[in-house]
């Protein structure tokens, strides 16, 4: 998914308050940022994901905790 | 306080001699506003039911008295209730009853809080994605918690958090109905009901207190429950009501009658009692069901009764016991219904310039004047 389609996929996600959708979006740009070496931008996206799967109980929210904790932007 | 220390030292002379409430007690938003301080806040209040968040995650939030709170059942099934505000910038936390996934999500920036409480993140605290700084110190930031208690399914409040444990505050009634310390049931959307009274509160517990009234107010007890098969009930300070020795439930069209609490004493067999808890909570127990009434004081002028019916075992909450239910339900709507141009005309009353408080009933108002010797105390604190 290009950046163009993933921004607008996240604006539609958003506006549908869908938060496991919102979760695997930012996950997948948070994935796209890390693979440029962006890592700012990676913890951006992460911190999203990771915010959304706490709401609304995804499992993943342990995996992403994990990774922001990797960067040292979590407790 | 805004009214004369001696109109209160009428009020708490012994009930042959005393004087009611004055009136700006009931018409006075300024005493109103007084009294959530000194009479509900250092109390333990009635707030709610328990059973409105049955599962762990559920969060009902609810104004009470102007305070923004809500109740949590946590993961561990742990009723809580918190100050419904984020640390941050004091959001609203949470809108509108609903189950809460995992974490309680401030809308605004997105803190996070666990279900009991603890601040679990803070998104972008140090910066665009850094959800941590050293002068965020998440065990501080935790949500304010209210200390509250559960009891025949009422869900109790201290908001100054410096009354003495509930177990203490309400020792002797807890004491006094013992027998009752059993789970109990609600019965569902049938067994709950509410009344919007344009009355301050205290005129609902005062007139729930004493059965003076009954023969007036409410005849067709006349039959079966004559005021002579009444006594009062009076605890100082704490509580006060009534107690009838003829509490006989009509069999059902079939002949069944709800089960009933399992070990009570041959009091009960036809023995029930009504009691204010102080200050705004109102029960009635009768061997096959209770009920709770958590009178929420809207404004001076108004207030709602939230009446809320259990029952003795989990199968009287099915649909076999429907009709029997709302059968149950109804005669005490009825009843409370008939009570309600009582305390509205008492309200309405409050506004004569003239009157003084009133003149008790040596015999028959004492357990209404023990209600107000406790809020004139309270006041004058």
């Amino acid at each position: 998914m290009d950046r163009a389609t993933l921004d607008a996929a996240l604006i539609e996600a958003h506006g549908a308050g869908d938060k496991r959708r919102l979760v695997s979006l930012y996950t997948q740009a948070a994935d796209a940022a890390e693979a440029k070496g962006d890592i700012g931008a990676c913890c951006f996206h992460l911190t999203q994901a990771y915010v959304f799967a706490l709401a609304c109980g995804a499992r993943q929210a342990g995996a992403l905790h994990a990774r922001l904790l990797a960067h040292g932007r979590e407790e | 306080m805004t009214v004369h220390a001696t109109d209160l030292a009428a009020v708490t002379q012994p009930v042959n001699t005393a004087r009611g409430l004055p009136s700006p007690f009931y018409v006075d938003p300024a005493v109103f506003e007084e009294e959530k301080k000194l009479v509900f806040f250092q109390n333990w209040a009635g707030l709610g039911f328990a059973k409105d968040v049955p599962e762990p995650g559920d969060a009902r939030p609810i104004s009470f008295l102007g305070q923004p709170l809500v109740m949590v059942r946590d993961k561990d099934g742990v009723l809580r209730v918190f100050q419904n505000v984020c640390r941050h910038r004091g959001m609203i936390l949470i809108e509108k009853p609903g189950k809460i996934q995992r974490a309680i999500r401030c809308p605004y920036h997105s803190w996070c809080y666990e279900l009991d409480g603890r601040l679990r993140t803070t998104p972008h605290v140090g910066g665009p994605g850094t959800n941590r700084h050293d002068d965020i110190k998440r065990d501080e930031l935790g949500l304010i918690e209210v200390r509250s208690h559960e009891w025949l399914g009422v869900v109790f409040v201290n908001i100054d958090g410096q009354a003495p444990a509930f177990e203490d505050y309400a020792a002797q009634l807890l004491a006094r109905w013992a027998e009752f310390d059993h789970p109990a049931y609600h019965g569902g959307a049938d067994s709950s009901f509410k009344l919007e009274v344009d009355c301050n509160w205290k005129l609902a517990v005062e007139n729930y207190c004493e059965s003076y009234h009954l023969p007036w107010i409410h005849p067709g007890l006349n039959s079966y429950s004559r005021l002579e098969d009444h006594y009062h009930i009076e605890q100082p300070g704490r509580f006060s009501g009534q107690g009838t020795t003829v509490y006989r439930p009509m069999p059902f069209g079939d002949g069944r009658q709800f089960p009933e609490f399992p070990g009570l004493s041959e009091k009960w067999n036809e023995g029930a009692e009504y009691i204010a808890l102080y200050p705004n909570v109102l029960f009635g127990v009768h061997k096959d069901h209770t009920y709770g009434i958590v009178i929420e004081p809207v404004s001076h002028e108004k207030s709602i009764e939230h009446v809320e019916i259990f029952y003795t075992k989990a199968e009287v909450t099915g649909d076999d016991w429907r009709e029997m239910r709302e059968q149950n339900a109804a005669m005490w709507k009825e009843i409370f219904v008939e009570d309600v141009f009582v305390v509205e005309g008492m309200q309405k009353g409050r506004h004569a310039s003239g009157f003084d408080g009133g003149k008790f009933s040596p015999v028959m108002d004492s357990p209404t004047h023990c209600f107000h010797h406790w809020v004139a105390t309270q006041m004058q604190d």
